[in-house]
């Protein structure tokens, strides 16, 4: 037989691979050993995963080996991070391109794919995933859990939410993160794109990933928690956890099952068209779970602030129990108003009373929250550290976003504004306010832990508060104002009557850009200096 | 302490008039201005009636006298219209903002919606469902005249 040079290469390669692969496994190993005490070492892996999510945890690129829960959250706290970033580069680049009312540096399909994976990776990935994140970080020491079993689950379930963004991403679909059909159905890049159905993929691996996860919350919260403590005295964050994951759960599989079926109509189109069905009942299926979404992406910011504002104010919450109740409210009304995403589509005028009146209400848990939270603020002193005025921004924001909504709940003033810049505007306030400002002062209060003792920059991380809360007003506000006259949402190019609303939003976009490189920098400069304080943050509070 | 109670009164109160207010306005405008919301085809629509067809990516409007126009409608002032609105292709939605006028174009799922312009002019129309490739150009005007 002749000696072949590509088999030799690829045959040593190979070799090399796995020894690496051996050599990872060892050294994660050794890791995991340095961290668990003298005891656990011979513990069984439920008993030593538990002493390991108990315990306070470094970022750690071991976490990818590793499945008890805090690694399990660490993994996805990174993938999370890095979701925000090309999503939140996306967001930038289609900003600059809209400085023009012609489409300028990027085609309309390309300013299509940026839509697309902006919309999707910003609510499955960073959203969802940080909540996740936070979730599985945080809860294991909240509730001192006894044992933490199902890692290998929790492992896989990663890997799916994993290879799910990147579908998402290498899919260039162009159907917007509604994926309506026949649109995500047409392959061709004019329509939802050539592999749409790839990113319909990539959904449903990570709505899997999700479900699982909050099964799995539930189990941690109301199985494995310390008897000591009791449910009325969970933490708020952990009811925050118990209302989202509920939400999943009722929720997310109807919009599972309507993407399957798009998948499906591609082969044999029976579902939504023909006779008894039309289009409307995708829309229908996935605005069920389109409408939770959202306040999944909120409430566990909510548990957040609770969290953290007493420990600002030094006085407890104002009403614990209210809060829980406010928080129970917000998951079962939030289910019932997803007809407001369709007014106008011609669900008729009964069904347009319904979900405008279950829309007023789902306000009123909110403002018992807002209020909550302004009480607890009032009895106390505040001190106003970066966190705090995330914190302060946070509930500022969801003011106007709570306003917003109310008002486009209105089936009148809905027809003004539907499918314009408005909505985006309204969302905005709350994704950027909300949602994301909250994880970052998740990560500035847990950067002593996530780096085992330093400091973060505090000027640069001012810097990063305020560019981000002032870019995300002289982004949205522009949006709002020009939604109003008619602005449409979701367009490569635009009327030129709407020209100076699009380019001082424009301007806020960057601000915003700008604002999250210097979190970046931040991160990692600060990262690697060195250790001066202890490791221990006040969300955990002093546990083991 | 006591301030606090009473702002707390305050908050509750507020909250309830402006919601019940807003819900109860919200209402009565739907009971009594249903022809002026997309609702599904069907009936006796008031006034002149326009056939709309929506398409990848531009607006067709058919006439009663068989007239057809593409991306333009041409309309009378104080004249009360229904435009009866369906796709061939994807979803879009017609928008004209100045009017309040919005209605979905869903093929097999024909829309209508009644509205009398006042002002004569020129308006902008648009497609607001995001629809594909030249989603943005599916726009038009709308000229009302006197
Ligand atoms: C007081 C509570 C709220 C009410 C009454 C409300 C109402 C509404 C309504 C009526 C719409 C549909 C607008 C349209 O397309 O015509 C909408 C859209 C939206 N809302 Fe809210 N909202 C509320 C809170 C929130 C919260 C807390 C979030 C969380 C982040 C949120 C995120 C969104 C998003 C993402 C959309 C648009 C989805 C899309 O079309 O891409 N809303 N909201
Ligand atoms: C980094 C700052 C951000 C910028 C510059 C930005 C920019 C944009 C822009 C320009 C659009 C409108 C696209 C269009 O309608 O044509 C948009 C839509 C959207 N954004 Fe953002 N955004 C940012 C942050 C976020 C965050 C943090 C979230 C969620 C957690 C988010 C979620 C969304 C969603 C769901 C849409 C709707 C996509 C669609 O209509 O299909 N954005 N964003
Ligand atoms: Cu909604
Ligand atoms: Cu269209």
């Amino acid at each position: 037989m002749n000696f072949s040079f590509e088999l030799a290469i690829f045959g040593s390669t190979i070799a090399v691979l796995i020894i690496m692969g051996f050599l990872l496994y060892f050294f994660v190993q050794d890791y995991r050993k340095s961290l668990l005490s003298k005891e656990m070492e011979t513990a069984p892996k439920e008993q030593a995963n538990a002493y390991l999510s108990r315990i306070r945890r470094e970022l750690s690129f071991s976490a990818f080996i590793m499945d008890d829960s805090k690694s399990i959250g660490i993994r996805y706290l990174i993938t999370s991070l890095a979701f925000f970033f090309i999503a939140g580069l996306a967001g930038v680049g289609m900003r600059i391109s809209l400085w023009y009312p012609n489409p300028s540096y990027l085609t309309p399909i390309q300013y299509n794919i940026l839509l697309t994976e902006h919309g999707t990776l910003m609510l499955y990935g960073w959203a969802t995933g940080s909540i996740l994140g936070l979730g599985y970080y945080l809860l294991p020491s909240l509730l001192k859990i006894k044992k933490d079993s199902l890692g290998v689950l929790n492992s896989i379930m990663y890997w799916f939410f994993a290879v799910g963004g990147l579908l998402l991403i290498f899919s260039k679909s162009t159907a917007s993160w509604y994926f309506y059909y026949p649109l995500t159905d047409q392959l061709t890049q004019a329509g939802g794109g050539q592999f749409s159905f790839a990113a319909l993929i990539g959904v449903l691996f990570i709505l899997t990933a999700t479900c699982v996860a909050s099964i799995i919350f539930l189990k941690m919260i109301f199985l494995d928690r310390d008897e000591k403590i009791r449910i009325s005295s969970m933490s708020l964050f952990v009811w925050s956890i118990v209302a989202t994951a509920i939400l999943i759960i009722s929720s997310a599989p109807i919009s599972m099952i309507a993407d399957g079926m798009v998948i499906y109509d591609l082969i044999n189109p029976i579902y939504f068209t023909g006779a008894n069905s039309t289009a409307l009942g995708y829309a229908i299926m996935f605005w069920f779970w389109g409408h939770p979404i959202v306040y999944v992406a909120v409430i566990p910011a909510f548990g957040l602030i609770y969290e953290l504002l007493p420990k600002y104010v030094g006085k407890p919450v104002y009403s614990y129990s209210s809060g829980v109740i406010a928080l129970l409210l917000l998951m079962i009304f939030s289910g019932t108003v997803w007809g407001h995403h369709l007014f106008n589509s011609g669900l008729g005028t009964l069904w347009d009373m319904i979900f405008s009146t279950t829309s007023f209400i789902v306000a009123i848990p909110s403002a018992i929250t807002v209020f909550n939270w302004i009480a607890t603020i009032w009895s106390g002193k505040v001190k106003l550290t970066l966190p705090m005025m995330f914190i302060l921004n946070a509930i500022v924001d969801f003011i106007i976003g709570g306003v917003t909504g109310v008002m486009q709940s209105d089936v009148g003033v809905n027809a003004l504004i539907h499918g314009t810049y408005w909505v985006t505007a309204h969302f905005h306030f709350i994704l950027l306010g909300v949602t994301t400002g909250m994880a970052f002062a998740a990560i500035y209060v847990l950067f002593p832990t996530f780096t085992g003792g330093r400091r973060y920059n505090s000027a640069m991380g001012k810097l990063h508060f305020y560019l981000t809360a002032g870019g995300t007003y002289v982004m949205t506000i522009p949006w709002a104002l020009g939604g109003f006259e008619g602005m449409p949402r979701r367009v490569a190019g635009y009327f030129g009557i709407f020209q100076s609303y699009q380019d001082a939003a424009a301007i806020g976009g960057v601000i915003l850009g700008i604002g999250q490189l210097i979190f970046l920098i931040n991160f990692v400069y600060s990262a690697y200096k060195p250790v001066t304080i202890s490791n221990d943050n006040i969300l955990e509070e002093a546990s083991s | 302490m006591k301030s606090k109670t009473l702002f707390e009164l305050i908050w509750i109160v507020a909250v309830l008039i402006i919601l019940t207010y807003a819900a109860v306005a919200n209402l009565s405008y739907l009971s009594t201005q249903q022809q002026n919301i997309a609702n599904p085809a069907g009936g006796d629509p008031p006034g002149v009636l326009i056939n709309v067809t929506g398409y990848q990516w531009a607006w067709q409007f058919t006439y009663n006298n068989g007239t057809v126009m593409t991306d333009k409608l041409v309309l009378v002032a104080n004249t009360t219209y229904t435009i009866v609105v369906t796709s061939k292709d994807v979803i879009h939605d017609l928008y004209i903002p100045q009017f309040g006028v919005q209605v979905y174009a869903v093929a097999g799922h024909p829309n209508k919606v009644s509205f009398t312009p006042n002002k004569p002019g020129t308006y902008i129309m648009e497609c607001v469902e995001y629809c594909g490739e030249f989603h943005y150009e599916m726009r038009g005007e709308v000229v009302v005249l006197s």
